[in-house]
């Protein structure tokens, strides 16, 4: 559409952005970026694994106890890692609770994500003409809406009556994970779809469906699952934004207890309420997007990357 | 002319669908929207006014129409609750998000473009001085050590081990430097906006108290005064903006200094700079621009957290606390607004290549 020719023949601008790395590999140098890696990998498997087995884990205190021996707002000791809050509950057991909740909601939105989004780019990268058009036009609709500005406004809506619902969070936070999901899906369909292997299994008369999961599919596998933990980290950190303003659900999230301890006093006095959550949010997206972009450096990934 | 008019057809049917779509959506709301949207905080006559106002029980086609015409016509309707024109507050709340924006842009274009045109230059280069792989981690390792010996705070030692990074890799010089950008790009593209802002406050806020939460000060009230009132939520959103430009400026950069009229410019004995600023920069400026266009979302989305955040009575707080009120008409006529805003920043963006790049103008006046 209103992309420009170089003259490599890499499109520079426009509908497609190219990935930053311009021939020249980015960042460190491979053996290092092996490295950077395997730490990105074990920080993952670590996270996923304390808070999702933490109720059995004998160093994770329950979040809801109240510990007044420790003091209010203390701050980190060896008994509690990430110090006490203002009711003296373990900031440590929290921030695992909290985690469980915000690595859950993104997950589900993102898989959710992955499935339409995979689906809908797939039909649109293999059928082209009007499914493509109309799937093409749908996602640029929802691109015209900041990220955060929608998932606050579905999930008000949905949310409409009572409280701020799990379910109308992840299904507003799916919504965002839609449409970038199916733009990577669609370039990678489109060129696989092209392929001589495709052709043939048209030509032997295999059926649409048969082609598009035996034949494009598993091509297109690579490209989904590398954005996906880039979708990931995006949507961890809106629910977050969204929670740090107010908007998300009643439950701990990381961001819910980033925005229970930013007040003035608590930032003075006790700055590891916030400033736990905060650490352990910033690592975890940085994993995410350490690992998603080296998937896609490795898999040699080049389509729209927005 | 005729691709102008192509682009403004198709952002004019994408702001319909938008913001029909976001007006349907709202009256699918059970119950009486001016109830509903209220929370029955409101006076009987107001519920009555708003009835007339939304022509509640007519067709949800006729009730867009009747919206869309106000909203054109620039009566963004008001609300229910204290019965204040939206516009009214728009007009008070606008100043500082446009501030904001303005001064968030030239933060992030000011840290990206002289990081990116840096990281694109050694990018490739082979290193001044050869520093061995372990001598980096030697050292940050013997910082750590004797931090810990004397018992500084976590958060010196942080500080002390990045500086030593940024040395030792500037030492080294060449694609050092490149990777020291790039990863600082990276790291910066990790950290949540809400983490930024965080930080930021508790920084400079409250353990150095160089920075004041008390608000906006217009400009009218003078100068100082005003970026003093702006000057960390303007850098907080252009930082976290910064990585983006950088990435994409370096990339296109890189690419750049492979053409051959690099070569040629470098043979005629021009000196480096002006080879990076006239021949370099110049054609990636066009991906700045469409990045700058797309931004314009990151920049709402900073702008609605980091408002809230530093009590700026901005634009994005006014958003919010319609939402945390339940205003959902309201609500809705500011998704509607931030969405024209935004694909008219972008259609602005398209339209402005051609000015930029006579290769563009020359391509679209063929197809």
């Amino acid at each position: 559409m209103t992309a420009i020719s170089r003259s490599d023949g890499t499109t520079g601008a426009g509908d497609h952005l190219v990935i930053p790395d311009g021939g020249v590999p980015a960042g460190p140098k491979r053996r290092k970026g092996e490295l950077g890696y395997r730490l990105a990998v074990g920080w993952l498997v670590l996270v996923i694994f304390v808070c999702f087995f933490g109720d059995w884990l004998w160093f994770v205190k329950d979040p809801g106890t109240l510990n007044a021996s420790s003091g209010i707002k203390s701050g980190p000791s060896g008994d509690h890692w990430m110090g006490t809050d203002a009711l003296t509950r373990d900031m440590f057991a929290r921030v695992v609770s909290g985690g469980r909740e915000s690595l859950m909601i993104g997950g589900i939105a993102t898989a959710i994500g992955m499935v339409v989004g995979g689906l809908l780019g797939l039909v649109a990268g293999y059928f082209r003409g009007w499914v493509d058009s109309l799937i093409s036009a749908a996602t640029t609709i929802i691109f015209a809406v900041p990220a955060l500005v929608l998932v606050l406004f579905v999930a008000a809506l949905r949310a409409n009556s009572g409280g701020q619902s799990r379910t109308s969070l992840i299904g507003a936070l799916s919504i965002l994970a839609i449409p970038p999901i199916t733009r990577i899906v669609r370039a990678s369909s489109l060129q696989w779809s092209e392929r001589e292997f495709v052709q043939a299994a048209r030509v032997i008369g295999a059926k649409n469906g048969r082609i598009l999961f035996r034949t494009v599919l598993p091509n297109v596998v690579p490209a989904l699952v590398s954005f996906a933990f880039l979708a990931l980290g995006i949507t961890i950190v809106v629910e977050a934004g969204l929670a740090a303003i107010g908007g998300s659900i009643p439950e701990d999230t990381w961001g819910k207890i980033i925005n229970e301890g930013r007040g003035t006093l608590d930032l003075q006095n006790a700055p590891h309420i916030a400033m736990a959550p905060s650490l352990v949010l910033f690592l975890t997206v940085l994993a995410l997007n350490w690992v998603g972009d080296s998937l896609v450096r490795k898999l040699d990934i080049r389509e729209a990357l927005l | 002319m005729k691709y102008a008019l192509t682009r403004l057809a198709q952002a004019v049917v994408i702001l319909i669908v938008v913001t029909f779509l976001t007006f349907w959506m709202q009256t699918l709301l059970p119950g009486n929207p001016c109830i509903v949207a209220t929370g029955g905080l409101t006076s009987d006559e107001l519920v009555a006014k708003c009835e007339v106002d939304l022509k509640v029980g007519e067709n949800v086609f006729v009730r867009y129409a009747d919206w869309g015409t106000n909203f054109i016509s620039g009566d963004l309707g008001e609300s229910y609750v204290n019965g204040r024109t939206v516009w009214d507050d728009l007009k008070q709340r606008f100043p500082p998000t446009g501030f904001l924006f303005l001064y968030s842009q030239v933060v992030a274009l000011g840290v990206a473009v002289p990081g990116g045109i840096w990281a694109a230059y050694m990018a490739g280069r082979k290193a001044k001085r050869n520093i061995p792989t372990w001598l980096p981690f030697a050292i940050v390792g013997g910082i750590v050590a004797v931090s810990i010996a004397l018992g500084t705070s976590v958060f010196t030692l942080i500080l002390l081990a990045i500086f030593a990074t940024v040395v030792i890799q500037t030492l080294r010089g060449g694609a050092a430097q490149d990777q020291l950008v790039s990863a600082s790009a990276f790291f910066l593209l990790s950290v949540p906006v809400v983490v930024l802002a965080i930080v930021g406050q508790w920084l400079f806020a409250i353990r150095w108290n160089l920075y004041d939460l008390s608000g906006y000060t217009p400009p009218s009230e003078g100068l100082f005064d005003h970026v003093k009132s702006l000057w960390l939520p303007s850098v907080v959103i252009g930082l976290s903006l910064s990585p983006v430009y950088l990435r994409l400026l370096r990339a296109d950069m890189i690419q750049n200094l492979q053409q051959d009229f690099v070569n040629v410019a470098k043979a005629k004995g021009m000196p480096p700079s002006t080879i990076l600023l006239r021949h370099v920069l110049r054609p990636s400026t066009l991906t700045l621009l469409t990045v700058a266009g797309l931004n314009v979302a990151q920049l709402v989305n900073g702008a609605v957290i980091v408002e809230v955040l530093y009590d700026v009575d901005g634009m994005g707080s006014y958003l919010v606390s319609k939402f945390l009120g339940r205003e959902f008409i309201v609500v809705q006529t500011l998704v509607a607004l931030i969405a024209t805003i935004f694909v008219l920043a972008n259609l602005a963006v398209d339209l402005f290549y051609g000015v930029v790049d006579p290769r563009v103008r020359v391509e679209r006046s063929k197809g």
